[in-house]
């Protein structure tokens, strides 16, 4: 028997909008979907643990990181981008890809618009901001299972990474905006200004001091996180930049005293040949990849053949350099051959691309002493060190002895020493070579210029560097 | 494709008072049956059970027979064709009877003469005969000429086309669907004024693009709102393999062949009740069902056809690439010397094809041009594809249940190996009626459907176009020893064909159940759930002969499950009543609740032991990851339509939406809307006009919103946990960091939309025009704003811009003969858009080298380039705008290479067409029937990529090929072209960015002939069937346009904020099949 739609009907009328009223109710909640991939930013750094794992997205930011298919990338700093400012100005590197962003670095022509450049100074300022977040919430955990001085080193960690970060910024653009706040709304870091050059690298040495005297030393061997004693190689890099030669060598000897955790591996290519040599005690502070994020200079190094796309290759004057037995020596394991017989650069070469990003190696230390030396007339200090450098690579002591020679010695070692690495573009500019030796005739071309639409979004408040 | 048969009862008439009365009919209804010799031959166990469950029990009731027995002919007055299934019904009596498959009935009733018959006919007018003589009658009925009668499907509910207010074009699919393409979308084109659709690529089963009245948002989705039979259905592809770009349909999983009517809402009158998600338009697809009252009906249509590519890139031989290549040194040479360029002079001072012998992969002495060979890897890589289509459907009812079941399996190649498109799908749609107050439906389909994928698009590993078009024809593919060779960062095609291996599955269940209650006269209560889940498998596997699968990668393999489900509740109320016997009133009152979850999960493993392990659990490195995401919308909407005589038409409508996507100071947005109508033709001056039939008016307002396409979480403020990082070398520990900050306010994008329009009847409605004028005002556009980055931000989800899209619509229907026995008629459509953006807060740069920007003043689809003015016949150096530097051999080499300053990039172009249409004619005469269907398009342009690459003027070298165009380059004086000079000095090839790449992407197409030839009847029903129809479809047969690709739909991505862009895309092929169609 079918029920009566006259009783039904006044029924209905009386259960529909109560079924709305309820659906009302209850809206609040079925419209509220938290995701689980992610958390809400309002509770980040709450105690020990989760002070580790922010400090620790300050290390992936730094590093940057492919992500392996089916992941996420986490910014583009080290790990592939900004390593090719500091090489690809060096004249040693060709390109062979179809993309002018790379060869703009190669005829020093970088354009305000060029890709790479917003990539990079984006993945710098979102590892700033994650090493504010640090900065500023660390030193405010209540957390009685903080282990006694962890909360001084992680909060040291961040300072050292946002000191490298400054340093970064003030050697490709000079004085850059600094921003030392955690960001919260979208509008907080809007209008603010360039600060001078010499305001940046003072930010850089109040960060590094801070991280000085916060930082441990180290335990155990561990490059892939820094201590006291990267932030004093750091320290040493920061005064060779200023050259104040004092310090620069006086910070270089505090490291190099530390013959446990660091040391000139030989032959050359132990340090990162084969493929299970990472942190070794060459490096004294390098960042580490893995399956899931993955070192993006690979790709672009190695050939077609090995999986890669060989975009960029060392140039014909770098390959014979490398393999001159009196110049390259072991350091000819950095560049080989395809079947073709065309060089690409073996540093990076792993498979997946765990290759590590070496930032600073012991041999830097010795050879930002061997400078410091030489600039103070130590010469026979200074020619120690620069062959301490060769004997590794297996070549010849050098026997010059005037200060100008010694100091030519020097550029070339780091030439061949750091063939792959982001070192002779900085040390052209920085020693004020780059002009003679690159034949740049257009100095403002040795900084790089503010990405365009960075410009555009402040509003004016950001000034362009000249020359762009 | 199965052809619709239209014996079908009106759909929307559930709630017939007239009861269960129908013992006469089963009886009539048995013999039919019995006296169909086939069908006691048709040995379909299954048919003759459901057939006799359903009626065997009615028909042991008796009837009288002693009365009179009627019989007859019902059928169409203007070309005398019988009508099966026509309602043959006897007045103030319970009888009724249907017509056969000749149109023929015959009705013993109880009753004596007189008596008085009324048969009705959907599409037709029903007609009354009083019959007092004769017991043998023919009956002619009058088609209602077309859609005035038709009913059209609107937003929660149904209403006559003559009473629309709104802007709503219909579509048959039956119309369309022969055209051998995977989704039933991409089957529109140029079939609805104001729906503008390109089909981006020749791969079966991929994306198109869809727009209804032009494109209103950048960052959120611009395709329409899909619902099928009442399911808002995912149409957000759910690809996540690497193909170079395109993605894969979600609509593909649909079977065209089942598809009844596609409906397109397109004011905001008729789009307003969909609320924020209909201001792209809203596409309404009923699937076919059965009818009440019917006998079943078996269609079986079979397809087979090939279809092959017919425009492609036309490519140097070898010889004439050496030729060019050589051209280049010379030149570059020579200008090295007049520069003092001392490396140049080294590096061009051989060219490379000299010598003797043939070493084409040296750098220098490979050969004399004319010993080179040609490599023809395009003609390798395309091919003939086979296509294959079979769909069979059963459909019927008795006077309380209709069914249809369908059955569909299609196999398309795509004209690129190894690409191919595979869909089996079955149907199940239901009505029974309860009680005469209420019935249950339902709708199911469940489809799988099978992809073999490519990269056919961008990227160089794994590209299969890339491959075969960008490789330098002089170069072979294996080594004298026979190992496979491969250049500049491209596979070895010969590999990628024989060892792609990237497929996917998609299993989709849509269905739909409701409930319909009749709750007092004109009262009526409909609650009904549905789901749509897609099941969503994807694999690759590349082994160690392909460049990603390359030493030391030994072997990649990744396997992706996604899966994505919706569930939809809704209750509606509606109301409908007449009072004063003119005043017309209904009202519509709901609300929906909705959720959507998508879940993927994929695997990545490397390092395989050889090319015989292909699965993950052999991989020697294994990665992992997930995604979860959800979104709940809850709704109410309500709509009063009221019409005074059909003359004087207002509707009201409005919904409330509260989404989980909106911030949380935004989380209701409303979107009310307002029509009007005025059938001017009824007023008394116009009454006596008689060459005009219809005139009305119609005009609307309203609001509409967009919150597709944005991230579920896009208000919140989130970290991030996928930062690991070792504390000491070795194993990673978790990470966290900063992903994205909060926007409170976020919300939908607003879209006020007026529309003004006529529908006008001309000559008896043998002249129908359908017009539209409307104006889009899209603001609070959601927006990835960028911000400083200083900030540790690039970017912020926000609702800031406004887009403006006007745009026109005619559409005109006409019948141009209508003789006994031979019908013409023609269907025009011509629709124009201009959109613009008008505020935008920043320009907004697309794809790799910003080849397009978003920029205010502009319109959406504007390219961003240096502009060629010409070559200089004198130097054959080309002339940009805004050069400052200028141009010219007598230049320093600084001034020369020194590049175009950005700010001469100019903003031109528009990949969006000035107006576009289609028009097709429809002829029938004795048994044959023709249609054509061409679509057209008038000024878009096209980028075409292929030619930034293949006309690089010999500086590409080994790592591109040259296009057969780069011999138009200047070689003398006074030569007029717009190819340069090859060399590698000035601004020759440097600029990458070049205007000259940029097509007038105008064309007509002849998009579709169908030709078919139908049994005569008597034929037909000696073999006992209902029709028998022969057919062959050619598809893309023609194309007149200028554009100097292969095709000018192409695009090279799926990505919507990306048109004309053409680069390694496959063309659409040309098809042609032939088949049968058989119904019973």
């Amino acid at each position: 028997m079918r029920p009566s739609p006259k009783k039904i009907f006044p029924l209905l009328l009386f259960a529909f909008p109560v079924l709305l009223v309820l659906a009302s109710a209850s809206c609040k909640k079925f419209l509220t979907v938290l995701p689980v991939n992610d958390v809400s930013d309002q509770v980040t750094i709450v105690d020990a643990t989760s002070a580790e794992t922010a400090v620790r997205g300050v290390y992936r930011s730094l590093a940057g990181g492919y992500a392996a298919e089916g992941g996420t990338g986490t910014g583009s700093y080290y790990g592939g981008l900004f390593e090719t400012f500091g090489y690809l100005g060096g004249d040693d590197i060709v390109w062979t890809g179809s993309q002018s962003v790379i060869q703009q670095f190669i005829s020093h022509n970088v354009t305000s618009d060029n890709g790479n450049l917003e990539s990079v100074w984006t993945g710098i300022y979102q590892t700033v901001n994650g090493a504010n977040q640090v900065i500023a919430k660390v030193p405010l955990v209540a957390d009685p299972n903080f282990a006694a001085g962890e909360q001084n080193q992680l909060t040291g960690e961040g300072y050292f990474i946002r000191a490298l970060c400054y340093f970064d910024l003030a050697r490709t653009w000079g004085g850059v905006p600094i921003t030392l706040t955690p960001t919260t709304t979208a509008t907080q870091k809007n209008n603010i200004a360039r600060s001078t050059l010499v305001q940046t690298w003072t930010q850089v040495l109040s960060d590094l001091n801070a991280a000085d005297s916060l930082l441990s030393l180290p335990v155990t061997q561990n490059p892939v996180r820094v201590n006291k004693e990267t932030a004093w190689a750091l320290k040493a890099r920061y005064y060779l930049y200023q050259q104040d030669w004092a310090n620069a060598e006086a910070y270089a000897t505090k490291v190099l005293g530390d013959v446990t955790n660091y040391q000139l591996l030989t032959p050359f290519n132990s340090w990162f040949q084969p493929a299970s040599a990472v942190a070794t005690r060459e490096s004294v502070f390098e960042l580490s990849y893995n399956a899931t994020y993955q070192n993006s200079s690979r790709s672009s190094w190695q050939p077609p053949a090995n999986g890669g796309t060989r975009q960029w290759a060392p140039g014909d004057s770098i390959a014979a350099l490398l393999n001159n037995p009196l110049i390259g020596g072991g350091r000819s394991a950095l560049v080989a051959q395809t079947s073709t017989g065309l060089w690409f650069g073996n540093l990076f070469y792993r498979s997946p691309a765990t290759d590590p990003s070496y930032i600073i190696r012991i041999s830097e230390v010795y050879l930002i002493r061997a400078e410091a030396r030489a600039q103070q007339n130590e010469i026979a200090d200074a020619l120690s060190d620069l062959n301490a450098v060769r004997a590794r690579a297996g070549v010849p002591a050098s026997t010059d002895s005037t200060q100008a020679a010694l100091l030519l010695d020097i550029e070339n070692e780091n030439r061949v020493e750091f063939a792959l690495e982001p070192h002779r573009w900085f040390d052209l500019v920085r020693t004020g070579r780059a002009q003679a030796v690159l034949g740049i005739t257009d100095p403002t071309k040795l900084l790089l210029p503010i990405p365009v639409n960075e410009i555009t979004l402040s509003n004016g408040v950001l000034k362009q560097n000249p020359g762009y | 494709m199965i052809k619709i048969d239209y014996n079908w009862a009106e759909p929307r008439t559930y709630f017939s008072t007239e009861g269960r009365k129908v013992p006469t009919l089963m009886v009539m209804r048995q013999k039919i049956i019995l006296r169909s010799n086939f069908l006691s031959k048709f040995k379909s166990r299954f048919l003759l059970t459901l057939l006799l469950t359903t009626y065997c029990v009615t028909s042991l009731k008796a009837q009288n027979n002693d009365n009179i027995t009627i019989t007859g002919r019902v059928f169409d007055d203007k070309t005398g064709v019988g009508l099966p299934g026509a309602t043959v019904h006897l007045k103030n009596t319970t009888h009724e009877v249907q017509t056969d498959q000749d149109g023929r009935f015959r009705f013993l009733t109880g009753q004596k003469l007189p008596v008085v018959i009324i048969v009705t006919y959907v599409g037709y007018q029903g007609k009354e005969v009083t019959e007092t003589r004769r017991t043998n009658i023919d009956i002619p009925l009058t088609g209602t000429a077309g859609q005035l009668g038709d009913v059209v499907v609107v937003g929660y509910g149904t209403q006559r086309r003559k009473d629309l207010t709104s802007a709503i074009s219909s579509v048959k699919q039956e119309e369309v669907a022969a055209i051998p393409v995977a989704s039933f979308d991409a089957q529109l084109q140029g079939k609805a004024p104001g729906l503008q659709i390109n089909s981006n690529t020749g791969v079966p089963g991929d994306g198109i693009f869809v727009r209804v009245r032009g494109t209103t948002s950048i960052n959120a989705d611009n395709n329409p709102l899909y619902i099928i039979d009442g399911v808002f259905i995912n149409n957000t592809s759910l690809q996540t393999v690497n193909t170079g770009g395109r993605a894969t349909s979600p609509l593909a999983d649909l079977n065209p062949a089942d598809i009844e009517n596609v409906e397109v809402l397109k004011d905001a009158s008729a789009t307003a009740i969909y609320g924020s998600r209909g201001a792209n338009g809203v596409v309404i697809v009923t699937t076919k069902r059965g009818n009440f009252n019917s006998r079943p009906k078996l269609n079986l249509d079979v397809s087979n056809g090939e279809n092959r590519a017919t425009r492609l890139w036309k490519l140097t031989t070898g010889p004439q690439h050496a030729t060019l290549e050589n051209e280049y040194y010379t030149n570059s040479y020579a200008d090295a010397l007049a520069l003092g360029n001392s490396a140049g002079e080294v590096q061009f001072k051989t060219p490379p094809f000299t010598g003797t012998g043939w070493n084409p992969t040296a750098a220098t002495g490979r050969g004399a041009p004319d010993v080179q060979n040609t490599y023809d890897r395009e003609h390798q890589l395309f091919r003939t594809g086979a296509l294959q289509n079979y769909d069979l459907s059963l459909s019927g009812g008795n006077k309380e249940t209709q069914y249809y079941l369908g059955a569909g399996y299609s196999h398309q190649d795509a004209d690129i190996r190894p690409l191919s498109f595979e869909r089996a799908e079955l149907r199940f749609n239901v009505d029974s009626k309860v009680t005469d107050w209420l019935q249950v439906g339902v709708s199911n389909s469940f489809s799988r459907s099978y992809r073999k994928q490519g990269r056919a698009g961008d990227g160089p590993d794994g590209g299969l176009l890339q491959s075969a078009i960008n490789t330098p024809t002089y170069l072979p593919q294996f080594s004298a020893t026979g190992q496979p060779l491969d250049y500049a960062g491209f596979d070895n095609l010969t590999i990628l064909i024989n060892y792609y291996d990237v497929h996917t599955i998609s299993l989709r269940y849509i269905g739909n159940l409701y409930a319909d209650a009749q709750l007092i006269k004109g009262l009526k209560f409909r609650t009904s759930w549905s789901l749509d889940y897609n099941n969503y498998n994807e694999s690759q596997y590349w082994n160690n002969l392909t460049q990603d699968g390359a030493p030391p990668t030994n072997g990649l393999a990744t396997s992706a499950l996604t899966q994505n489900s919706t569930w939809i509740n809704e209750q509606t109320l509606t109301y409908k009543t007449v009072f004063g016997e003119k005043n017309n009133f209904g009202v519509v009152i709901g609300n929906t609740i909705q959720s959507n979850l998508t879940t993927n999960t994929s695997a990545t493993g490397t390092g395989f032991p050889n090319n015989s392990y292909t699965s993950i659990s052999s991989a020697a490195t294994t990665t992992s990851s997930q995604t979860w995401t959800k979104g709940n919308l809850a709704s109410f909407f309500g709509r009063i339509d009221y019409n005074y005589a059909s003359r004087y038409f207002l509707e009201l409508s409005a919904r409330a939406d509260g989404s989980s996507k909106f911030g949380v100071n935004n989380k209701w947005g409303y979107f009310p809307s307002v029509g009007a109508a005025w059938r001017i033709k009824d007023e008394s001056f116009l009454k006596e006009v008689q060459w005009l039939s219809d005139l009305k008016l119609r005009a609307s307002y309203g609001l509409t919103g967009n919150q597709n396409g944005i991230n579920n979480f896009a208000a919140q403020g989130l970290w991030s946990g996928g930062y690991a990082y070792p504390d000491n070398a070795g194993g990673a520990q978790p990470g966290t960091a900063p992903l994205q900050l909060a926007n409170a306010n976020l919300k939908w994008e607003q879209t006020a939309q007026s529309d003004i329009g006529a529908d006008v009847g001309l000559f008896g409605d043998r002249i129908k025009v359908e017009a539209n004028i409307y104006d889009k005002r899209t603001t609070n556009v959601l927006l990835q704003l960028p911000i400083p980055a200083i900030s540790g931000f690039s970017t912020y989800n926000s609702n800031a811009g406004v887009i403006s899209n006007k745009g026109y619509e005619l559409g005109i229907n006409s019948v141009n003969i209508r003789a006994r026995g031979f019908v013409w008629s023609t269907n025009f459509s011509i629709s124009g858009n201009v959109s613009k953006i008008v505020t935008l807060p920043t320009p907004i740069y697309q794809y790799n080298r910003d080849w397009l920007i978003m920029q205010q003043g502009h319109p959406l689809y504007s390219f961003w380039l240096y502009k060629q003015l010409y070559v200089d016949p004198q130097t054959g150096n080309p002339v940009f705008q805004g050069e400052v530097t200028g141009t010219g051999n007598t230049k320093s080499l600084a001034q020369l290479n020194a590049t175009l300053p950005a700010s001469a990039r100019e903003t031109m172009g528009n990949a969006a067409p000035k107006f576009f249409g289609g028009l097709s004619n429809t002829l029938s005469f004795a048994g044959f029937d023709l249609s054509l269907l061409f679509t057209y398009e008038y000024g878009n342009d096209v980028l075409n990529l292929q030619r930034f690459f293949g006309e690089g003027g010999g500086t590409r070298d080994a790592n591109r090929v040259l296009l057969a165009s780069q011999l138009n380059r200047w070689t003398t004086p006074g030569q007029i072209t717009d190819v340069p000079r090859e060399t590698d000095y000035g601004l020759n090839y440097t600029i990458q960015q070049n205007s000259r790449f940029l097509d007038n992407g105008s064309f007509i197409r002849l998009k579709e002939l169908n030709l078919g030839y139908s049994l005569p009847a008597r034929v037909v029903s000696s073999l006992h069937l209902t029709r028998v129809r022969f057919y062959v479809v050619g598809t893309n047969l023609w194309l007149l346009t200028k554009y100097t690709g292969p095709d000018p739909e192409a695009n090279v991505t799926s990505i919507q904020t990306i048109q004309g862009l053409d680069l390694g895309t496959p063309p659409q092929p040309l098809a042609v099949q032939f088949g049968v169609n058989v119904t019973l």
